[in-house]
């Protein structure tokens, strides 16, 4: 699989490397859902940094994949969506509503932590 | 300018309007050239050559008597040049090749005029003058009958109407050359990004939102979000005087884009004129942040990026400075 799933503390990151087909993004979102559990994460983040085309079937997957998220009770965030790549999905009218997004890897971490901080606050 | 230095340009301009063989010999069918035309053409050459001096003399002669032509005729290089070409084309015209040297020659004058600012009336009114004059000579020297005789000018004429298309294409384009420019100049000047805090960009947007516009907005804000590594972004809109679905729309577009790469974007200077059409046409713009005025703005995106603009208390001390 050309994107591999890894735990760092509480937050799984997966980093796509490469252009994935239908079914492999269909694998990361199950592979996704059942590690959430296993790891009983509060973060998962998603790199598409190398990825140049976000067609409208992988943005569909990585909406389920943070839906998915959210219901076994973890944040999700899309990292590192280029600039050709954010324009050509309003283009096409492509969105991420009600997702997270954030510049790259450090960001999404980062923004992670802060979440993870005002939950701790409010208990 | 030299020779060559004419000819580039006269080569340049020709790519630059789109006049390929296919588009000449396109030309040539609009006025309907036939290779009757061409032997027609052959039948009267030894008429018009030997008075081509004469022509070229009656051609500048009646634009001397025209206050409208007076910056060509009073540069004498631009005359000179003119005249040149003048008898060039003359002998051309009757040569029966109107391929694309031909065309080339005919941008060459049709940019002479251009740069002398002679106006398309004043040189179609001359071109008409040269035309009498070579139809009297026709009718009254040819051989054959008078319809065919006729029907030799009426050929001649064609080739006529074929060079006044390329001179008139050429005046019409070198005067919406300026208008191009200043267009090209407003759209590069207009898109400025600006980093006013660490991570906070500024956007203003100044005048009219086309599609092309709004394209080179969303793609420049995009890669210097990138660059600049920007968590917030304010887009003010005052300068914006009517926003219509069509610009909102735009808006929309590049507040989503720029959301993708995890930017916020916060638009202020929506005017009560503005907002109100906006409400009047049914479009919603609830799912962006916006803002009264520029300021609110910028104090929004401190907040949001935990940044507090504290004031030493001391305003005169600016003033003592």
């Amino acid at each position: 699989m050309a994107a591999t799933i890894l735990k760092q503390g509480s937050v799984l990151i997966a980093s796509i490397q490469a252009a994935l087909s239908d079914r492999e993004l269909i694998e990361l979102r199950d592979a996704f859902a059942e590690r959430v559990g296993r790891f009983r994460s509060r973060g998962v983040i998603v790199d598409v940094t190398a990825l140049d085309v976000l067609d409208s079937f992988a943005t569909r997957t990585l909406r389920d994949i943070a839906y998915t998220a959210k219901l076994r009770g973890a944040t999700a965030v899309v990292v590192g969506i280029q600039p050709d790549v954010a324009f050509a999905m309003v283009q096409l009218g492509l969105s991420l509503d009600g997702i997270l997004t954030a510049l790259d890897l450090e960001e999404g971490m980062s923004l992670l932590s802060g979440i993870e901080e005002d939950r701790r606050r409010a208990r | 300018m030299s020779d060559e230095q004419q000819q580039n340009a006269a080569v340049l301009l020709a790519r630059e309007m789109g006049l390929t063989d296919a588009a000449i010999e396109r030309r040539q069918k609009i006025v309907g050239l036939e290779p009757a035309d061409l032997v027609r053409i052959a039948a009267i050459r030894d008429i018009v050559l030997p008075r081509a001096e004469a022509y070229t003399d009656g051609f500048f002669g009646h634009l001397s008597s025209l206050e409208e032509a007076r910056t060509l005729l009073s540069s004498k290089p631009l005359l000179g040049k003119a005249r040149q070409l003048k008898a060039e084309h003359l002998a051309a015209l009757v040569s029966g090749e109107y391929g694309s040297r031909y065309v080339l020659q005919r941008i060459q004058l049709g940019l002479l005029y251009a740069a002398a600012r002679l106006d398309t009336r004043v040189f179609l009114g001359a071109f008409h003058h040269l035309l009498h004059d070579i139809g009297a000579d026709i009718i009254r020297h040819s051989t054959g009958d008078a319809d065919e005789r006729f029907e030799q000018f009426m050929s001649l004429k064609k080739v006529a109407f074929f060079d006044i298309g390329i001179i008139v294409d050429v005046l019409v384009f070198e005067r919406e050359r300026v208008i191009r420019q200043q267009q090209e100049a407003i759209r590069e000047l207009s898109t400025p990004v600006l980093q006013i805090r660490d991570r906070l960009l500024l956007l203003p947007i100044i005048g009219v939102i086309d599609t092309h516009r709004a394209r080179l907005i969303t793609e420049s804000l995009l890669v210097a979000i990138r660059e600049n590594r920007a968590k917030a972004v304010v887009m003010d809109v005052t300068g914006v005087a009517a926003i219509d679905s069509k610009v909102a729309n735009h808006i929309m577009q590049t507040v989503s884009a720029a959301r993708l790469m995890g930017a916020a974007v916060i638009v202020t200077g929506i005017s009560s004129a503005v907002a109100q059409s906006l409400v009047a046409l049914g479009i919603e713009m609830t799912k962006m942040t916006t803002v009264g005025d520029l300021q609110g703005g910028l104090e929004e995106a401190e907040q949001m990026l935990g940044l507090r603009v504290v004031s030493d208390g001391d305003a005169l001390k600016f003033e003592a400075r």
